[in-house]
């Protein structure tokens, strides 16, 4: 067995607080929290209900509870999630369903990290040049699914079109408001699944 | 399925060792901590405390086995082994209790006499 990983079984059941500086794959269920300086991989069929502070997230199973990335976190298309989530790099798979508010913090500073962490691969010069578009990387959408997005997921939207982007966005489209103030749960799976059927 | 008891099970369940748990283990299944563990562990197999782990903690298993440092009362179902390099403090019960030469143990033992 691995001497560098952490396995909590599918039969095992953790209640309180896991701390540690190596990889985690949790298979069975942890109530309470986590704090690794390594991954954290929840795996499918794992029910994990803890707020989670860890480098890496890889998502299949469940979880309930705030999340703090320093690096990524990756919802699978299995993952269910309900909790905040903050990390400079998030990356929902169809078909995961997930609740809750997301803060990639800034926005800028975490693309240069990418961006000098891809640095050797063949991406570099997409990175390179997306540095001079102060817009998020995300192709521009259209009026009419912007003011679609805006309407399904009013919370999810507001943050792209904040900030820098809204004063220095040179082609920031018109119809892409700021619905400040309107309750509304984040829908990211099926707002997404829409936008793909048109 | 290998017989190999004693220090390699077919664990499912591995706190690896720069783990620190303070809670509560509970499960159906094996395991081995190589880590720390304060608080409670309750399964119904195995338990291996491995070398350099250190447990303070009440371990419950079916058998428990001790390489590395336990301090808690510690009840297995069918066998406790305390191995060379072990250390335990707290009290011990199973109807079979092996100590080998080199363990250290303080506490009461309990084989249900």
């Amino acid at each position: 067995m691995a001497d560098k990983e952490t396995v909590i079984g599918v039969e095992t059941r953790i209640s309180g607080e896991i701390r540690g500086e190596e990889d985690l794959v949790v298979k069975g269920r942890v109530d309470g929290k986590i704090h690794l300086s390594h991954a954290l991989t929840v795996e499918k069929g794992a029910i994990v209900q803890a707020d989670v502070d860890v480098r890496n997230l890889v998502i299949s199973g469940t979880l309930v509870g705030n999340i703090v990335a320093s690096e990524s976190v990756r919802l699978l298309a299995t993952a269910r999630v309900v909790g905040d989530l903050a990390a400079p790099r998030v990356i929902m798979d169809a078909g995961a369903a997930y609740r809750g508010r997301v803060d990639m913090g800034d926005i800028e500073a975490a693309r240069a990290a990418v961006a000098s962490r891809s640095a050797a691969q063949p991406v570099a010069s997409s990175a390179s040049s997306a540095k001079d578009r102060p817009a998020p990387p995300r192709v521009a959408p259209t009026p009419k699914i912007a003011a679609f997005a805006a309407k399904v997921a009013p919370r999810f939207v507001a943050p792209v079109a904040s900030e820098k982007s809204a004063e220095t966005a040179p082609a920031a489209p018109p119809a892409f408001p700021r619905v400040a103030g309107t309750a509304g749960s984040v829908a990211p799976a099926w707002a997404k699944k829409k936008i793909r059927r048109r | 399925m290998a017989k190999e008891k004693e220090t390699k099970p077919m664990a499912n369940t591995v706190i690896g060792s720069s783990i620190v748990i303070d809670g509560e283990i509970s499960g159906e299944e094996p395991i081995t901590i190589l880590g720390t563990v304060k608080g409670k562990v309750a399964v119904a197999q195995g338990v291996v405390i491995e070398a350099g782990a250190t447990v303070e903690a009440d371990i419950e298993g079916q058998t428990v086995t001790v390489s590395g440092k336990v301090t808690g009362n510690v009840t297995a179902r069918e066998k406790l082994e305390l191995r060379p390099e072990s250390k335990m403090v707290g009290n011990a019960k199973a109807p079979r209790i092996v100590v080998a030469d080199g363990a250290t143990f303080k506490g009461n033992v309990d084989m249900d006499v």
